[in-house]
């Protein structure tokens, strides 16, 4: 553990830009249809009660990165295996968001450079800022916090005056209900509010331990609103026709704005939007891998390890997928099931009822 | 060490202001296409022309030294099996990159949209990243549409932008044309609820000297574009045109109208009191009735009367309810007109199917796959229309009140 500590607001800074990052510009639970909005409602109700779990083992354990509890609570050969498989699920998460990032800039704004120079410009600056520490990634959130803010502010107005909004398009409410419920628990429940996983590793550094439940439900729940909000707001303005094939339909929204005359062509506010936010997630990620290698295995400078398991999530980047939407399929059919579920619903879960036991025996 | 620092910040100076971007293009290497017209020819392949702006040429702008001599466009044809092809194909003609970008208006022939329908060709356009979701789209009827989008205009030089324009006014003036872009078109083709409306476009006078320069240099143009009607279509395929008062029955059923005049007889003078609507709100829902679905229509508009050319009495509000009932009827005709018209087209033009999804969901579902076919057309559809007149104008009663009194 590297020594520095961050402030309640700015993790939850940190946390609201991680969890929007790329969950703002993907159809997030759309598998729900014109529901996805409260698809995604539920799953972030209930990924508080995820979070319930992550906040008591770090009650048990507050001074501790998860890797070291885990030793603790279930032995040294099995704690140690189980920790490193934690670093290789967030450095396998950060190489799919890095992949995701790059693929867009590319569709969307440079459709002839290749992606390797993207993904490596990416996670150059990722690198530099992992280096840095986490206190230096929370200053930054808070600085582009603002700008994010600014920019879904402008947007949302936009959007509101160009008169796009048809919010029939949302009706009728609840045509599957079955569709919404299943969508919630099997996709969006792990991306984007099951990934805070990561964040067990950046909640020893908190200054203040008691405010981190209140700081934390609040950032979900915020976090949860405005991605509801984008999705009712891509639907009601593209059709759920056109939001299911659109590969970044906020991008279709934004591109039919038309204000006046004059004011179209806003895109650029996506591009914004998606490199501050894919610089946290990726940055986050990176971090939770590089902080948990070092305690791992006792390195005494973390940041050091920051560059060669960058180069390594760049790697894993460029092989994780042959094309996009082969990328796609594993992270809604693969991942969820083999990777997200266990790491971060099921995992959890038995290390807390673990700690219960262990911690009352004593 | 000191020359050492300089030397570093140097090289970095160099690699950000020298590298430019990865594949960056002048803008004197883009040819911006402003208008893109698709046809087909014998042999079945697409025939694409592009009107691309001459920048010298367009009055205004800053090197402007050439208007007035030359035209503002210039358009080149080349064909292809699909419009990739096409496009990339067109580059053994034109001298610069195709830059889609600024494209806003595609036109399509009338024979390609009704023979082959536009579900094959459009996607390429929404793939691509550079076209334009807010393109405007529109049929040309009689011509192709490669001759459409070489005739030079006046008064917007840019003959796509005059086109836009008139589309516009039209829609807000007169209200027998739709202004439809790319996206809502595709929005429509899929819905099953809904079939596409475009607007048509067709050519006045002699195409060849609408080529020309000569056409610029006279007040009386040889060739004008004129907005031209509406094109409905089912499965993609353009099946049928709507003229006159079926189009604006139309487009009142879809609360599209702004300003329009209605006109009505009164006490045996044809069309003697002429109305203009300001503004009109236009409700549909649809519900169940006695197991079937219906739908109701609900308008209620709000105006002026502009013209009246017969001795009445319009100060006195008796009289003005009279001719508010009257001109209801009226509009009510002209949308009762154009549902019947789209019930024997078997073409839900208005979107009820879409209205009946979102109030009648399990409905909906028995019914949507012979939606257009078979429940559409023998659907209870009622009509209620409410015009108000707010003003008379600047006078009360007509000058032939005095008139009258002169003769007597």
């Amino acid at each position: 553990m590297e020594k520095a500590k961050i402030s309640a607001s700015q993790l939850f800074i940190l946390m609201i830009l991680f969890q929007l990052s790329n969950s703002l510009l993907i159809p997030l639970a759309i598998n729900a249809g014109r529901d996805s909005w409260l698809a995604i409602i539920i799953a972030m109700i209930v990924s508080i009660f995820l979070f319930s779990v992550y906040q008591a083992l770090y009650q048990y354990y507050p001074a501790l990165l998860p890797t070291d509890y885990m030793e603790k609570l279930i032995g040294k050969v099995f704690g140690r295996t189980l920790a490193f498989l934690y670093i290789l699920f967030f450095l396998f998460s950060a190489a799919r968001v890095l992949r995701e990032f790059g693929v867009m800039l590319l569709s969307l704004a440079f459709p002839e450079t290749p992606l390797f120079v993207m993904s490596a410009l990416l996670i150059l600056v990722v690198v530099y800022t992992v280096y840095k520490g986490i206190e230096v990634v929370a200053r930054t959130g808070e600085l582009l916090f603002v700008v994010m803010g600014l920019l879904g502010l402008f947007l949302l107005l936009l959007i509101a005056i160009s008169g796009l909004i048809d919010i029939s398009n949302l009706k009728p409410f609840l045509e599957e209900p079955s569709k919404v419920i299943k969508t919630a628990f099997t996709e969006t429940l792990y991306v984007p509010f099951g990934e805070i996983i990561v964040f067990t590793m950046i909640f020893p550094y908190l200054n203040q331990a008691r405010k981190l439940k209140k700081t934390a439900i609040f950032a979900i729940g915020t976090t949860g609103v405005i991605l509801a909000l984008t999705m009712a707001l891509n639907i009601s303005v593209l059709g759920l026709a056109l939001t299911e094939r659109a590969l970044f339909p906020l991008l279709s929204t934004i591109q039919s704005i038309e204000v006046g005359e004059f004011l179209e062509r806003v895109d650029v506010i996506f591009v914004l939007i998606l490199v501050i936010g894919g610089f946290f997630k990726v940055s986050v990620y990176v971090y939770g891998a590089v902080i948990g290698t070092a305690s791992l295995f006792n390195i005494k400078e973390p940041s050091r390890l920051a560059y060669p398991l960058g180069m390594v999530v760049l790697l894993l980047s460029m092989i994780v997928a042959n094309n996009y939407p082969q990328h796609l399929q594993e992270g809604l059919k693969v991942f969820p099931l083999y990777a997200q579920l266990p790491f971060q619903v099921i995992i959890p879960v038995l290390l807390l009822i673990i700690a219960f036991f262990k911690n009352k025996k004593t | 060490m000191n020359f050492k620092w300089i030397i570093s910040c140097f090289m970095i100076i160099c690699l950000t202001l020298l590298s430019g971007c990865w594949s960056s293009k002048e803008l004197t290497d883009l040819g911006i296409i402003s208008a893109y017209a698709l046809d087909k020819n014998e042999d079945g392949e697409y025939v694409g022309t592009f009107q691309i702006i001459n920048p010298m040429n367009v009055p205004g702008s800053l090197q402007g030294g050439a208007s007035g001599q030359r035209p503002a466009v210039t358009t080149f044809t080349e064909t292809g099996v699909n419009p990739t092809e096409l496009s990339n194909r067109a580059s053994r003609k034109i001298s610069r990159d195709l830059y889609y970008s600024h494209t806003s208006l595609l036109v399509i022939s009338e024979e390609l949209a009704r023979d082959e329908g536009l579900s094959a060709i459009l996607d390429s356009m929404e793939r691509a990243l550079e076209f334009r979701a807010t393109a405007k789209v529109v049929i040309t009827r009689g011509i192709k549409a490669g001759d459409f989008i070489k005739v030079l205009t006046g008064i917007d030089q840019i003959p796509a932008e005059n086109v836009l324009k008139t589309l516009d006014s039209t829609e807000k003036l007169y209200g027998e044309n739709i202004n439809t872009n790319l996206q809502e078109f595709i929005q429509s083709l899929t819905s099953t609820g809904k079939e596409p409306l475009v607007s048509g476009f067709s050519l006045l006078g002699d195409m060849e000297k609408g080529k020309t320069m000569e056409q610029l240099h006279s007040t009386d143009f040889d060739a004008i574009l004129e907005a031209n009607g509406l094109a409905v279509f089912k499965e993609g395929k353009l099946v049928n045109w709507l003229d006159g008062e079926k189009a604006r029955g139309t487009m009142w059923g879809l609360n599209r109208i702004h300003e329009t005049p209605v006109s009505i007889d009164w006490e045996n003078h044809k069309k003697a009191i002429a109305y203009r609507v300001i503004r009109q709100k236009t409700d549909v829902s649809a519900q169940m009735k006695d197991g079937k679905p219906a739908i109701s229509i609900t308008i209620r508009a709000e105006g002026d009367l502009r013209t009246v050319a017969v001795p009445v009495d319009v100060t006195d509000p008796h009289v003005l309810l009279a001719i508010e009932k009257a001109l209801g009827q009226e509009i009510k005709k002209e949308v009762e007109a154009a549902v019947q018209e789209a019930k024997e087209n078997k073409t839900d033009v208005f979107g009820f199917g879409e209205k009946l999804h979102q109030s009648e969901p399990d409905v909906w579902k028995k019914l949507e796959q012979e939606w257009q076919d078979v429940s559409f057309p023998e659907l209870d559809v009622d009509i209620t229309v409410e015009a108000f007149i707010r003003r008379t104008g600047v006078r009360n009663n007509p000058y032939l009140f005095d008139l009258e009194k002169k003769s007597d």
